[in-house]
């Protein structure tokens, strides 16, 4: 008997890689050559290798934010999460920890829970009833007559998970990276204190916009364009990405009431022993992270047109609804506000190179009651209203792209962002194919 | 030996989450001892005597007078109601004169209940009462009422109580009430004054605020000038007040009670520093003819309701405190450590009989499926029990000890199922009526036997079923 050897067993019956060795060394050539302070070249926006190489190397590497803990308030509740070509299952087991398995059935592939989100106890498989228990093993598969089945070797394929703070994210890598210990203690003193645990969703809102997912990002690191959200302007201060000795004489103004925002924000939260300090390190970590506590204009409360509070219950143990917006942005794919009264979470899963879902969920505290502590409407009105115009602008881009006659332009120093963004992007993606 | 005193560091109690009126909890359970103690709750006014046992005398013109029921009952109300009282000013053979007051004990305490009274020299009612009302004397009464007063349950329970004057009677009986509960509270007073030894209760103020360190007093005095030594605060509400005593307000529902100018200053100081209109509570010891129509209108409503329950209990009595929980419709059970038991998320799995099935008629025998009559199914089998299986319109009759989906399925009921162990869930069905035995293997979540499903291939029936399948 010969045993075959060097060769892993998850190798078997793949192709050596998604992408003929050619076409890999073209794509690491257009890495190399990115303009640094420009946009990225189109086939970046439009190709489906270069999508297909972002799977590999950025969704199926790094840490990705799927849910907030709302989301599955109970043993058995899950929701699915699907990118590019994979599909997980997020599912609370009775612990209150989170699992996470490749929606995979590991009979015949069939897709083995098909709801976007919902409870179950065991996995059942709708084709041949295959089922796991909650942690993936494979607990009963019907087999007259079988004698060599060993359920053992057939469990569901298992992520890796980390719940910070509320929220959940997975990691579909063998080794995730290592540093996103680092950067969830980093946030996590941040939002701990709106405690995520005791919301409950208010609205979710699912967007499939006609761009790739890293216009969408890229369009959410900058308010250089915040001209085209007047709803969001009433809240956000214009200047915002702004800093002293760049503020435009017209703007002078607004800069003076957002400076003594800011410092009553932050003599507040010194008061609760809130952190608000920016920390900033998009591109110079592994799992880039940018979060601060920043004021909101008007009564600062939240994202309402006169900054007033938008649920009338208090988050967490929070004492003041007058605590602006905590806003933090993840590398890769997600962006949130923490107000005293409400939380908005955006998750931002690619379906291909020109299809993105932007998921937008409120969470208001669990015992606030609609239409008696917040009205529908008002609470999600502004970033429904911003969601769909940042849909349109990512549209604009995407079209703008698939031109023969786009090529790359510069990002404004109000941009610095978005090149953090795409600097992070390039490195990810650079060392992964070294 | 002599022992000194000497301050040690003695850290915080620990407490559970936000604070929870004792009658809630009562209110929420339906058997057992805490029914028992259902007269504890505050569910409606009523008329009644009661009995002057003692009278105080505070500081600043007002007089405490101690009642308790003449019928023997506790007292049950909210913290801020108050109860109006006959009193017979013109003799006891005249009509008796209403007034209403604050009660200014705790409900926590209901065997007594207080009202504190200032005298008002100008007034008709108060020195009458200050002067006749002794330990003895029985007043016809009405109550509780109003709307002025603590939540049943509030996980956050951060308040800023305002008084001025006699305004500090129902505030005294929240912060009594208070002080008496177990749990998380964040509690600032700020109580105005007109001269530095008019503060009603100050020394039972200062005592609550010096042994619980939720709550905190602060004392002003009004625009009067300052004796030597206050080192309280001086002056008229303003905001930078508010700041300074409370400079979380805007996350605190406030109750404020005194004379309507200050009220009405207040109402607009509180606004400036950013309370929400909803989180603001007032009660006019004075006011305009609004008012005291509204106050009159108040009374008149509670009159009536106490004069229905009055007859419903007359009626039943034993219907009438069975009804209570549901019937009001005021109280929910759910605090635990952590605060509410329930988070309410998404709806997650409903029960609806009325689905839409992937079948219709399925097996054919019987009625037409939906039908709501299974006497009139065929029956086949032989057993103790009944299995009335509506969409396939069927009665199954079987024994104790046979697993349910093997008969059904042998009856011809179209049930799918995998694992027969309880394990896959594939044959979850809905019971309507009836009682299993389940031995499942995880198949099924509590929740789901909560909304009525069960697993047919590890359940036997303890009782006839009706199963919507």
């Amino acid at each position: 008997m010969s045993a075959p050897v060097n060769v892993a067993l998850n190798s078997r019956g793949k192709l050596a890689s998604s992408l003929p060795a050619h076409q890999r060394a073209e794509i690491a050539e257009l890495f190399e050559f990115r303009r640094a302070g420009y946009s990225l070249d189109a086939p970046f926006y439009t190709d489906r290798s270069i999508f297909n190489i972002d799977m590999e190397a950025i969704f199926g590497q790094h840490w990705i934010y799927a849910a907030s803990v709302a989301e599955l308030p109970e043993p058995g509740d899950y929701v699915t999460v699907d990118y590019g070509p994979y599909s997980l299952i997020v599912l609370r087991n009775d612990d209150g920890d989170v699992n996470v398995l490749h929606n995979v059935c590991r009979h015949r592939g069939a897709r083995v829970l098909t709801e976007a989100a919902g409870s179950t106890g065991n996995l059942v498989c709708g084709y041949h009833s295959w089922t796991y228990s909650p942690s993936g093993d494979l607990i009963h598969a019907s087999a007259p007559g079988e004698t060599k089945f060993d359920k053992g070797c057939f469990g569901l394929k298992r992520a890796h998970s980390r719940m910070v703070a509320g929220l959940i994210f997975v990691c579909i890598a063998d080794e995730p990276p290592a540093d996103f210990d680092e950067t969830s203690k980093i946030f996590e003193p941040y939002l701990a204190p709106h405690d995520l645990s005791k919301t409950k969703i208010a609205y979710q809102q699912n967007i499939i916009e006609e761009g790739n997912w890293k216009l969408v990002m890229e369009n959410n690191r900058e308010c250089y364009h915040c001209d085209g959200h007047p709803e969001l302007a009433c809240s956000l201060f214009p200047t915002w990405g702004l800093t002293d000795g760049v503020i435009p004489p017209h703007l002078e103004e607004v800069w003076d009431r957002n400076k003594e925002a800011q410092s009553s924000l932050e003599e507040r939260c010194r008061r609760y022993g809130l952190p608000y300090e920016v920390v900033e390190e998009l591109d110079t970590r592994v799992a880039g992270i940018r979060i601060s506590r920043e004021s909101l204009d008007g009564e600062g409360e939240s994202f309402s047109p006169d900054g007033r509070r938008l649920s009338k219950k208090l988050l967490g143990d929070l004492r003041d609804f007058r605590l602006g917006r905590c806003s933090m942005h993840l590398q890769p794919n997600s962006w949130f506000h923490f107000q005293g009264d409400h939380v908005i979470t955006f998750a931002v899963f690619p379906v291909n190179e020109h299809q993105t879902l932007v998921r937008t969920t409120w969470l208001v505290a669990d015992d606030a009651e609609e239409g008696v502590d917040y009205d529908l409407e008002k609470l999600t009105y502004t970033w429904k209203q911003t969601n769909l115009q940042d849909k349109a602008f990512v549209e604009l881009c995407q079209k703008g792209a698939s031109s023969p006659a786009y090529e790359p332009g510069p990002y404004m120093k109000s941009e610095y962002q978005v090149e953090a963004f795409i600097n992070w992007y390039v490195q990810r993606v650079q060392e992964h194919l070294a | 030996m002599i022992e000194l005193l000497t301050e040690t560091a003695i850290s915080e109690p620990s407490r559970i989450r936000g604070l929870e009126m004792p009658w809630n909890r009562v209110m929420g359970s339906t058997e057992g001892p805490a029914g028992a103690a259902r007269a504890l709750g505050p569910w409606h006014p009523q008329e009644f005597m009661a009995e002057c046992v003692e009278t105080v005398p505070e500081a600043g013109g007002m007089m405490t007078f101690v009642f308790r029921r003449c019928d023997g009952a506790p007292l049950a109300f909210r913290a801020g109601q108050y109860v109006n009282i006959a009193f017979p000013v013109n003799g006891e053979d005249q009509d008796p004169v209403d007034r209403s007051y604050s009660l200014s004990s705790s409900p926590t305490q209901p065997w007594t209940f207080n009202i504190t009274v200032k005298s008002d020299p100008a007034g008709l009612v108060s020195p009458w009462v200050h002067e006749n009302v002794k330990p003895g004397m029985v007043l016809d009464m009405l109550g509780p009422v109003g709307a002025f007063h603590l939540p049943d349950a509030d996980r956050r329970a951060r308040y800023l109580l305002l008084a001025a004057g006699a305004g500090i009677t129902p505030i005294m009986s929240m912060v009594r009430t208070i002080h008496s509960l177990p749990g998380q509270a964040d509690v600032v007073v700020l109580y105005h004054g007109a001269e530095a030894g008019g503060y009603a209760f100050h020394q039972e103020l200062a005592y609550i605020a010096s042994v619980d360190s939720r709550v905190k007093v602060f004392y002003s005095l009004g625009n009067r000038s300052k004796p030597e030594g206050w080192e309280w605060l001086s002056g008229r509400l303003t905001a930078a007040m508010i700041d300074q005593v409370a400079p979380d307000a805007n996350g605190r529902q406030v109750y404020a009670c005194g004379p309507e100018g200050y009220l009405n200053t207040a109402a607009e100081l509180l606004k400036k520093v950013g309370v929400d209109d909803t989180s603001i509570n007032m009660e006019f010891f004075s006011g305009d003819r609004q008012t005291l129509l509204e106050y009159q209108e108040e009374l008149a409503l509670a009159a009536d309701i106490a004069e229905e329950i009055a007859e419903e209990i007359a009626d039943s009595a034993q219907d009438y405190y069975e009804s209570q929980p549901t019937a009001f419709g005021l109280y929910e059970p759910g605090y635990d450590a952590e605060g509410t038991l329930t988070a309410t998320g998404l709806p997650l799995e409903t029960v609806d009989p009325d689905a839409p099935r992937s079948e219709d008629g399925s097996s054919g025998v019987g009625e037409e499926p939906g039908s709501s009559d299974a006497s009139s199914f065929d029956t086949v089998g032989t057993g103790s029990l009944t299995l009335s299986f509506m969409r396939t319109g069927i009665n199954v009759r079987v024994d104790p000890d046979e697993h349910i989906l093997e008969v059904a399925q042998r009856a011809g009921v179209r049930i799918g199922a995998n694992c027969k162990e309880g394990m896959c869930g594939s044959c979850k069905v809905v019971k309507l009526s009836g009682e299993v035995e389940m031995n499942h293997q995880g198949g099924i979540r509590a929740r789901e036997i909560d909304a009525g499903k069960f697993l047919p291939c590890c359940s036997t029936a303890r009782t006839d079923m009706v199963i919507d399948a």
